[in-house]
């Protein structure tokens, strides 16, 4: 059980569940080796993990009082085990050599402007590349005709975002039930919630919740 | 992962040995019967998914040997679906597609599924019917392609495949001609549902609980549904009547075989004309299946795919392509949304996403755009939320974390609206392979301007009733498409359809297309249930035919 | 166990001590039963002998009891679904439970006259049921869709708070019947009691039979034995309430047969529920959703309740005929 801080869900931890109902043997296993990706690069070089480290921090900025979910790993494990979308669009090229274009061109904007790489801006810098970047204004010859917004839009947003929300760390920032085989819910109402979903901290009555969330099993 | 291949169904092939996987069964075997690959089997279905398991089964329970291909592997959902967004998309078709055009789709988890039972294993289980208007859409409303079906007819296959699935629905629909009582009776709402319903009568609209393909009681082997809300990514409990755990079990006891990783690259066609059997990859080697019919159900995207690249130099364009219509009249179904903020605790990830429904707008015609649309509740997962966020919103950084905060208390409407066929959406071959040296898809899509006149009357119906229950922060999803059709549309002649009624192609008369692809129109509701009616449909006009012997040699006028 | 759980395993615990104290109070009863007393032909409703005035409410006591058992244990299992969202749904618990109480006292107790404690529980019971349908009114009418199969189904069932008016009317009647053991003539309101307990038994039945139908065809009968609770009840109902009208005084083997058959198929009804717990996703060691979503394993025994009721009734009709 770990304490999370007083938010929504004081003391809320989807994986207090993990050896309920709720969760199966398949799913355990599967959570297991995502807690357990290699936290060191497989697909990207060392100058291009500081690049997308910086650019993680800044689209899912976290809170400093426990460990980050590691999103650079999860991104290059998606390139490196070939974890496709099924489509493509025309304008981008396939996923690994799409990471490595932007990433090279964030780094080269950044040398253009500030004479500096990328993550070595401070993060209002970093924030303003990136909604340029989201606005479709950056063109240096180093994006090689791959449009910045595509690969803003599919590659950066998507893919960390997706790695973000794939961590059992994520669903208790939103009170997410997580896992629910073979236990799924009962109390399908408006405002009704069964005794193993998270408990809202609604205004005065966060010790109520936080109490609550000790019992979630 | 052990090293026992059977224990990874995407490692190599199950369905060898005379045996098969059984689905409700941890571990668990079922005989299969199995064809030489040389002796031509009567039919061979590439693809087991809504229009080819119907189809199997039916054909193997008239008495004629079926084989059917899947590219996908098979699953034993109660130990192999797991609860988490991110593992399930092991159930879509994820190979390389390019996607291009003014209004590039979304494929994926929205629209493909590469398993035994096909897209039927991850779908959101809505089974409906078409209005009677739709099949003659052209000469009733004006606009889009007559189909070569009668409505009666269909209403009658409605009601098979609604027993044969065990649909769940209300005791009475609100809308259309009257229609049997569902087998099994619909689901408890969910928040989202009553919020739906709340909002629809504000509005002066009738709703009612959708018809589900999941059970709401025990059915034979399937639990009853635990409401855990993962439906798009598997169902653990086989309460959903995929065709996985329907007609795929019906067809291996009526004797067919299935052949699981079994991807088809080319059909062949003899001298004569006629189809004689497939290639097809499987355990790492081309190989032929000879078979005196072939049929192709891989939906709108893989059969137009199979039929381009089977060309030969008779048929230059690709197989039963004489009217150039293949590829063509590619249609998806706008999936738009409105979603926002309750003060209630909503928790719209309990149950099936879309547990009430109103089909006002498919019934009511005084609109100034062609078409019609219904929308549901929604429940969308973590992933799918912040897809829809980052997607429709832009969000990123701290804005989006706090947005993401809200999930409990979200809630949204979601449309199936109907697109009309357009020649310029459409599949070709794309130079890029994939991992089977096979030319990958090419689909180019946009939207027109009826389109677009839809969608923005069904968003603006769809807000009205979102801020009549109360709903905050109110926003719009704009770019979301799902399902597809057309692309070997069936119709009255060789000059305008690649298909006839009975899904035979007007080219070779021993090639069959039975799946979304033949659609000249996709309505406004989810078309698996029609793809489901119409191959049961099939299976039973090839038993007629085969009784009077027409089906090697089709009646028709030149 | 979170509290919540803790306090559904109670009250399930409560109704089945209730239940057993019941049926070791007629144990104990029958191990010294007395002589029977000769049948009394009469034109009026005969005075029933001392005897047989105690046993026949004892029997009916008992009936009550078994009802106020079934309801306790199938209301904190269907409230505790309900999240508790009200303070009124506890009320039936507390009544549920004073009812099964005071009839567990009823059957083990052989004076001959009504006693006041029973009396006021009894009704106080039968007032909660009859409130208790109110609200439940009130839910299906605010839900959305209003009065509609979905919430007929899904929403608070508007049947459920009979039982325990059921319950209540039956140990009032089970206070009358005693109360004649002075020698007065068993009446009540000024009908001959045997026909009133067959008469509210016949109408208790149908009113369980057409609530089992409801949810057995929301269950999409997916079993053929769920038949068997809209099949057999409805006739010894109809043979009951046909008794009621009838003559008296004479004996009926097809109505004692078919309420005996009710009797038993109340409680193998249970134990078909406990198996269809079984059948729902993760069976057993899933019980704290399947126990709440599966079929209520303490609802069937409503139909032993109200057919030991008939018996009782079957026995005062025949021994002591009015006409």
């Amino acid at each position: 059980m770990t304490d999370s801080p007083a938010g929504r869900y004081p003391g809320y931890d989807v994986m207090d569940k993990r050896d309920t109902q709720s969760w199966d043997q398949v799913t355990r296993d599967v959570i297991d080796r995502r807690l357990a990706v290699p936290r060191e690069p497989r697909f990207f070089t060392a100058a291009e993990w500081e690049t997308l480290g910086a650019l993680c921090a800044r689209i899912m900025p976290q809170p400093d009082d426990r460990p980050p979910i590691p999103l650079p790993a999860y991104v290059d494990a998606k390139i490196t085990e070939r974890h496709q979308d099924g489509y493509r669009y025309a304008t981008l090229p396939p996923q690994g050599e799409a990471w490595r274009r932007g990433l090279a061109a964030l780094d080269a904007e950044a040398e253009e402007v500030h004479a500096t790489r990328y993550h070595a801006l401070d993060p209002d810098r970093q924030d303003a590349l990136i909604a340029r970047m989201q606005a479709g204004e950056l063109t240096l010859p180093a994006w090689d005709g791959m449009p910045c917004k595509t690969f803003f839009e599919h590659r950066v947003l998507g893919d960390i975002t997706h790695a973000y929300y794939a961590h059992p760390v994520s669903w208790n920032e939103l009170g997410f039930g997580g896992p629910a085989s073979p236990r799924g819910y009962v109390r399908m109402q408006l405002d009704r919630r069964d005794p193993w979903e998270a408990a809202e901290a609604h205004p005065g009555e966060e010790d109520r919740a936080l109490r609550e969330n000790r019992h979630v099993v | 992962m052990s090293s026992n291949p059977s224990s990874d169904p995407l490692a190599a092939p199950r369905a060898t040995g005379g045996r098969a996987p059984d689905v409700f069964k941890v571990g668990g075997w079922v005989p299969m019967r199995q064809f030489d690959e040389d002796e031509p089997v009567d039919f061979v279905v590439v693809g087991t998914g809504a229009g080819g398991g119907p189809l199997i089964a039916g054909l193997a329970e008239g008495g004629f040997s079926v084989v059917g291909m899947d590219a996908g592997p098979w699953f034993r959902p109660l130990e192999e679906f797991a609860s988490d967004e991110t593992e399930q998309n092991k159930l879509y078709w994820t190979d390389e597609r390019v996607v291009d055009g003014a209004n590039p789709m979304v494929m994926g988890g929205k629209n493909s599924g590469k398993a035994v039972g096909g897209s039927t294993v991850h779908f959101a289980m809505v089974s409906l019917r078409f209005r009677p208007e739709w099949f003659k859409s052209r000469t009733t409303l004006g606009y889009g392609a007559d189909w070569p079906l009668d409505w009666r007819e269909m209403w009658d296959y409605y009601g098979r495949a609604e027993r044969a699935l065990s649909i769940s629905g209300p005791i009475s629909y609100p809308w259309g001609p009257k229609r049997p009582r569902y087998p099994y009776r619909s689901h408890e709402l969910n928040g989202a549902a009553e919020l739906l319903g709340r909002g629809a009568e504000a509005m002066g609209y009738r709703w009612t609980p959708t018809p589900l393909a999941t059970v709401s009681a025990p059915h034979g082997h399937s639990h009853p549904c635990v409401y855990r809300g993962f439906c798009r990514f598997g169902c653990s409990t086989n309460a959903k009547q995929s065709q996985l755990v329907t007609f795929i079990p019906r067809a291996l006891k009526a004797g067919a075989e299935i052949r699981d990783l079994a991807m088809v690259g080319r059909i062949e066609v003899g001298a004569d004309g006629r189809a004689t059997g497939v290639h097809y990859m499987r355990d790492g080697k081309w190989r032929f299946q000879r078979a005196r019919n072939v049929v192709v159900s891989g939906y709108a995207i893989e059969t137009p795919r199979l039929l381009l690249a089977s060309a030969t130099d008779r048929h230059p364009d690709g197989l039963a392509n004489s009217s150039g219509l293949v590829g063509k009249n590619l249609m998806t179904q706008s999936n738009q949304a409105v979603f926002g903020t309750m003060d209630n605790e909503v928790r719209w990830n309990k149950g099936p996403p879309s547990l009430s429904i109103t089909e006002h707008w498919n019934y009511d015609d005084a609109k100034d755009f062609h078409g019609g649309y219904c929308w549901m509740a929604q429940g969308p997962m973590p992933i799918e939320w912040v897809t829809i966020q980052t997607g429709s919103r832009g969000l990123w950084g701290q804005r989006l974390r706090d947005e993401m905060e809200k999930y409990n208390h979200s809630v949204g409407l979601k449309m199936v609206g109907e697109m009309l066929p357009d020649e310029r959406n459409r599949v070709t071959l794309h130079d890029d392979t994939d991992q089977y040296g096979l030319r990958v898809a090419r689909v180019t899509y946009g939207w027109s301007d009826n389109d677009k006149a839809l969608i923005q009357h069904a968003l603006g119906q769809m807000q009205t009733s979102l801020e009549a229950v109360g709903a905050r922060d109110v926003f719009r999803q704009e770019n979301d498409t799902n399902h597809l059709g057309g692309t070997a549309r069936m119709g009255f002649d060789r000059q305008t359809s690649v298909v006839d009624a009975d899904c035979r192609s007007w080219d070779i008369p021993n090639l069959w297309v039975c799946d979304g692809s033949v659609f000249p129109t996709v309505g406004g509701v989810n078309p698996h249930l029609t793809i489901t009616a119409i191959a049961m449909r099939t299976a039973d006009r090839i038993r007629a035919m085969a009784a009077d012997g027409t089906l090697n040699h089709p009646r028709r006028a030149a | 166990m979170p509290d919540t759980d803790r306090t559904a395993v109670a009250t399930s615990g409560i109704a089945l001590l209730g239940l057993a104290s019941i049926g070791a109070a007629h144990v104990a009863t029958w191990a010294g039963r007395r002589w029977r007393p000769p049948v009394v032909q009469a034109r009026l409703p005969a005075p029933l002998g001392r005897a047989a005035a105690i046993r026949a409410a004892r029997r009916l006591n008992r009936a009550a009891g078994v009802l106020a058992a079934s309801v306790l244990a199938a209301t904190a299992g269907a409230h505790y679904r309900g999240s508790f969202q009200h303070r009124a749904m506890f009320t039936p618990l507390v009544t549920a439970s004073l009812s099964l109480a005071v009839s567990a006292h009823g059957t083990a107790d052989r004076r001959p006259s009504a006693h006041r404690g029973r009396d006021g529980v009894y009704v106080l019971a039968a007032l909660t049921g009859v409130v208790g349908t109110g609200f439940h009114l009130y839910n299906v009418a605010s839900r959305q869709g209003g009065l509609s199969w979905q919430n007929l189904f899904y929403a608070a069932p508007l049947g459920a708070p009979a039982a325990l008016s059921l319950s209540g009317a039956l140990g009032f009647l089970a206070e009358r019947v005693r109360d004649t053991a002075a020698g007065e003539q068993p009446m009540v309101a000024g009908l001959p009691l045997g026909r009133v307990v067959a008469g509210v038994t016949s109408a208790g039945l149908m009113g369980t039979v057409a609530e089992a139908g409801l949810l057995h065809f929301r269950g999409a009968f997916n079993s053929p034995a769920m038949y068997v609770p809209i099949a057999l009840p409805p006739v010894a109902a109809a043979l009951l309430g046909n008794a009621a009208l009838g003559a008296s005084g004479r004996r009926r083997r097809w109505v004692r047969l078919s309420l005996r058959l009710t009797t038993i198929m109340g409680f193998v009804g249970a134990a078909f529920h406990v198996r269809g717990v079984a059948r729902q996703m993760g069976g057993w060691r899933n019980w704290r959703q399947n126990v709440l979503n599966g079929p209520p394993i303490p609802a069937p025994p409503s139909f032993t309740g109200l057919a030991m009721a008939g018996l009782a009734a079957l026995g005062l009709l025949e021994d002591h005929p009015d006409d």
